[in-house]
């Protein structure tokens, strides 16, 4: 009876390995390969990723690009390793520029210079990286190579509500902090009358701090950004560092910087500013098209300039935020093919031109630029021009380029957490400096024990 | 090398525990051991040894090592010490009390009652476990097998996604033991969960006390109490984040308009985790006033006239009848707010304030979900949860210690 049971067990077993699916051989039209790609959107830019992937579908029938949306980048990464660790990952992955050390050193992905190996084009895609602007090519060229193809990049800049400036008899944007406490002040009456219910907000996010340590040309971590070798310490007692952690503790005393008292607030700090309670806000280039749109809606006139600078200090420059797409390695050929030419599409130059005019980020080639110029883009919507005089204007320094280390996506939070304990609490901005660089330093040193080989 | 040789740790633990038996045994032993208690020394010295062999051998006595240098880390081996006692005593006290029923010619806890079954004869046992080997296997993978590798992870430095882990003994609870920022997380978690359980059950019970009664439209007034409880805290947390907002919020809009002044609900580390109060005691308030309503009805209203008659005011008759006989309700709900604020609240907190401002409502939990999760540091992560576990396996033992004498299940 038992050995019965275990015969028609074994042959049962064996019929459903004989049924399964085989592995489709080869990809046609008929039995299209699929490309998974995840994404960090979930609105109207979500809609543009998926119509450029039904318009590749249509172009090669062979491939099926389905899109998989997630609310943030940080999820999107979690989901993805998981895949990996069960063996089953997507094609392709979204990841945010400082995920690029921890994607180098996973061995999840395949390097796209390696994908390419000098091609012109691949499937008839052309390649042309020399075309991508300089500001995105070193940071995401590592030892002359990309390991990722370049797709959404943007730049923090200032959004004015002119309607309330005008009020307050401010024509003219601040380009400087200086300039931001002036404006301020003018704005207090209205901030009294209960009018506007603070003159700046920007969320408290350790993005905006690198931004302000690139601008005074300070390096976040040692070696060289971490760009000459694997950096060991993370620098977040520099005076350029204690200067921004004032800054903010000064203008939230003040008045001026209206912390909604939730860190890393990106939705409701541009709900502050399109209610116009806020007369300024300092946010993600690629916040330009929804914030445009509200105040086309709403009769407002809003203008953007550059990010602004401790004018004591001065200005080298600011770094890109964004992120780039990656393809997994270990994938059959012809689907790594199909990967690499779906991200050139992606990328090209009319694609890049019509994602900068959908999100507001940075078209990432400089033939998009001229298209965007040649169509009159710029002359009717000078304030996406912003991000893009911002990033081209920057000089490339070692600080500007941007730090790349295994913690950054860490170290952001401890920084955020930093700058949030010296503006509501009467400690000492360089004891708590001080003790986030010793917490962030355990976690390098951490991360460092367990991906560098000894 | 070791502070102690592990030998000689065993030596000293199965000692204590031979002594312990030994003392025992003499004091209230079975009547023949009475005579003989050094026989149930054995045991006793065996399993203490056996017990704390079996927590440590796994981590190989690391908290006893030392460095190059000589030197024992003192808060390591404070910990190791620690380890040592409990895998001893738990050990200690489950072979003692097995092998006494034994002697005394009971069975296993609860087997006079579950004998008269159905099920006797030749293959019953194996029927049974058949019967079991569902939910036995649920647990396993669910539960019990999470929980053994969350023990093996607290030793760990282990991220997600990294090609390696690395054994760290310790390492992982010794950063959070010296740290007074954890410190503080574990006083904002039992400042939430007091105040939680003191408010929602204090609130319910008055509601339900004027609710409970028959009256028209009774019912639908009663599903509409209980609603609050039907959202999830991350949809509570959303609601009174629009509530509290500082700039942007309905609350301070009405205290300005009304009386000229703002209260900084999210922005204010001392009055943050007041918020965090308000909303999760209006999250859970509903499961307590159905529990509430439900014991309410069943008081006798005999007793309640009786004592009426007998002259009893009605704070007297509420003190002296009805709270007495809704203890069982009460204790019972202490457990699951606790329970709530603990564990559950995670989502509100998160959509609420993120933990913040300056980490004012950074519970232990809230920790937990950070450094696991965004940080994706596996090991402090796990040794943060077995903390969380202890504490609240501690408030629960005191609960129930507390209760005794004080929750009657009627007569």
């Amino acid at each position: 009876m038992r050995k019965t049971f275990l015969i028609l067990a074994i042959l049962l077993l064996t019929g459903l390995t004989l049924l399964a699916p085989v592995q489709a051989q080869g990809c046609s039209a008929d039995a299209p390969c699929e490309l998974n790609a995840l994404i960090g959107f979930t609105d109207h830019r979500l809609d543009w990723a998926l119509e450029r992937a039904a318009e590749f579908g249509e172009m090669f029938p062979q491939y099926v690009v389905n899109i998989e949306p997630f609310s943030d980048y940080e999820p999107l990464l979690d989901s993805y390793i998981l895949s990996q660790e069960q063996g089953n990952p997507p094609e392709i992955m979204q990841l945010f520029e400082v995920g690029t050390q921890f994607a180098i050193d996973s061995g999840y992905f395949k390097a796209a210079s390696e994908i390419i190996a000098g091609r012109d084009e691949v499937l008839g895609q052309a390649v042309d990286f020399d075309d991508i602007i300089p500001v995105v090519s070193s940071y995401y060229t590592i030892g002359g190579d990309w390991s990722s193809v370049a797709w959404n990049t943007s730049t923090p800049i200032l959004y004015a509500n002119m309607n309330i400036l005008g009020e307050a008899g401010i024509m003219d944007l601040p380009e400087t902090w200086q300039g931001v406490e002036e404006a301020c002040a003018q704005l207090q009456p209205m901030m009294d009358s209960g009018a506007i219910n603070g003159c700046i907000v920007w969320p408290n996010h350790g993005w905006f701090f690198e931004q302000w340590l690139a601008q005074q040309n300070t390096e976040l971590v040692n070696n060289g950004n971490g760009r000459d070798a694997r950096p060991d310490q993370v620098l977040l007692s520099s005076e350029a560092s204690l200067n921004i952690v004032q800054w903010h503790k000064d203008m939230y005393e003040a008045g001026y910087y209206a912390y909604p008292g939730v860190q890393r607030d990106w939705p409701g700090t541009v709900q502050a500013f399109n209610a116009q309670q806020i007369p300024f806000i300092m946010t993600s280039s690629a916040s330009a098209g929804g914030i445009m749109r509200n105040a086309s809606d709403n009769g407002v006139e809003v203008q953007t300039s550059m990010m602004v600078y401790d004018a004591e200090v001065g200005w080298t420059g600011n770094i890109l935020g964004g992120a780039t797409m990656w393809i997994t390695d270990g994938l059959e050929p012809e689907i790594e093919e199909g990967a690499m030419a779906f991200l050139l599409f992606f990328s090209n130059t009319e694609n890049s031109a019509s994602w900068h005019q959908t999100s507001g980020y940075v078209p990432v080639r400089n033939s998009s630029v001229a298209l965007l110029e040649e169509q009159g883009w710029y002359a009717e919507n000078p304030n996406f021009l912003t991000a893009s005089i911002q990033l081209g204007e920057s000089q490339v320094t070692i600080a500007t380029q941007g730090a790349i280390f295994g913690t950054f996506v860490e170290t952001r939070n401890i920084i955020t957490q930093a700058i949030e304990d010296a503006m509501l609490t009467d400690r000492d901005v360089a004891e708590i400096m001080a003790e986030a660089e010793a917490e962030a330093n355990v976690l390098l040193e951490e991360y460092n024990l367990l991906y560098v080989d000894e | 090398m070791y502070l102690v040789s592990p030998l000689v740790l065993l030596a000293l633990v199965a000692l204590a525990g031979g002594a312990w038996s030994y003392w025992r045994a003499r004091a209230q032993g079975v009547a023949a051991l009475r005579q003989r208690p050094q026989l149930w020394a054995l045991p006793g010295a065996v399993s203490a040894a056996a017990g704390a062999l079996i927590l440590l051998a796994p981590l190989n006595f690391c908290p006893f090592a030392v460095d190059e240098d000589g030197h024992a880390d003192r808060l390591n081996v404070m910990l190791g010490v620690f380890i040592l006692i409990a895998g001893a005593f738990l050990a200690h006290r489950v072979v003692m009390a097995l092998l006494g029923r034994r002697l005394r010619g009971e069975g296993l806890p609860g087997s006079a009652e579950t004998r008269q079954g159905l099920y006797r004869g030749p293959g019953a046992r194996l029927f049974a476990l058949l019967c079991l080997a569902p939910t036995l296997t649920i647990l396993a993978i669910f539960l019990y097998y999470p929980m053994f590798d969350t023990f093996q992870l607290s030793t760990q430095l282990a991220r997600l996604g990294a090609p390696r882990t690395r054994f760290v003994c310790m390492r992982n609870f010794n950063q959070l033991l010296g740290d007074p920022d954890y410190g503080r997380t574990v006083l904002v978690s039992f400042f939430l969960a007091i105040f939680i359980v003191l408010f929602s059950l204090a609130f319910s019970l008055l509601i339900a006390q004027m609710a409970y009664r028959p009256i028209t439209g009774g019912r639908i007034y009663r599903a509409l109490l209980v609603w609050p409880y039907a959202l999830s805290p991350v949809i509570a947390g959303i609601i009174f984040q629009l509530l509290f907002h500082n700039t942007a919020g309905v609350l301070n809009h009405i205290l300005d308009t009304l009386f000229g002044f703002e209260v900084s609900w999210l922005l204010d580390p001392g009055i943050a985790p007041w918020t965090v109060v308000i909303a999760s005691t209006w999250n859970i308030l509903g499961f307590c006033i159905l529990f509430y309503i439900a014991g309410l009805q069943n008081v006798p209203d005999d007793l309640l006239e009786a004592a009426a008659i007998d002259g009893a005011s009605a704070w007297q008759r509420f003190f002296s009848i009805t709270f007495p006989l809704l203890s069982p309700i009460t204790f019972f709900l202490v457990v699951t707010t606790t329970t709530y604020a603990f564990f559950d609240s995670y989502g509100l907190i998160d959509f609420l304030t993120a933990g913040g401002p300056v980490e004012s409502t950074t519970t232990m939990m809230y920790e937990v979900f950070e450094v696991g999760v965004e940080a994706r540091n596996l090991g402090s992560a796990a040794a943060r949860s077995l903390l969380l576990f202890g504490v609240v396996i501690g408030v629960t033992i005191l609960q129930f210690r507390f209760s005794r004498g004080r929750v009657t299940y009627g007569s």
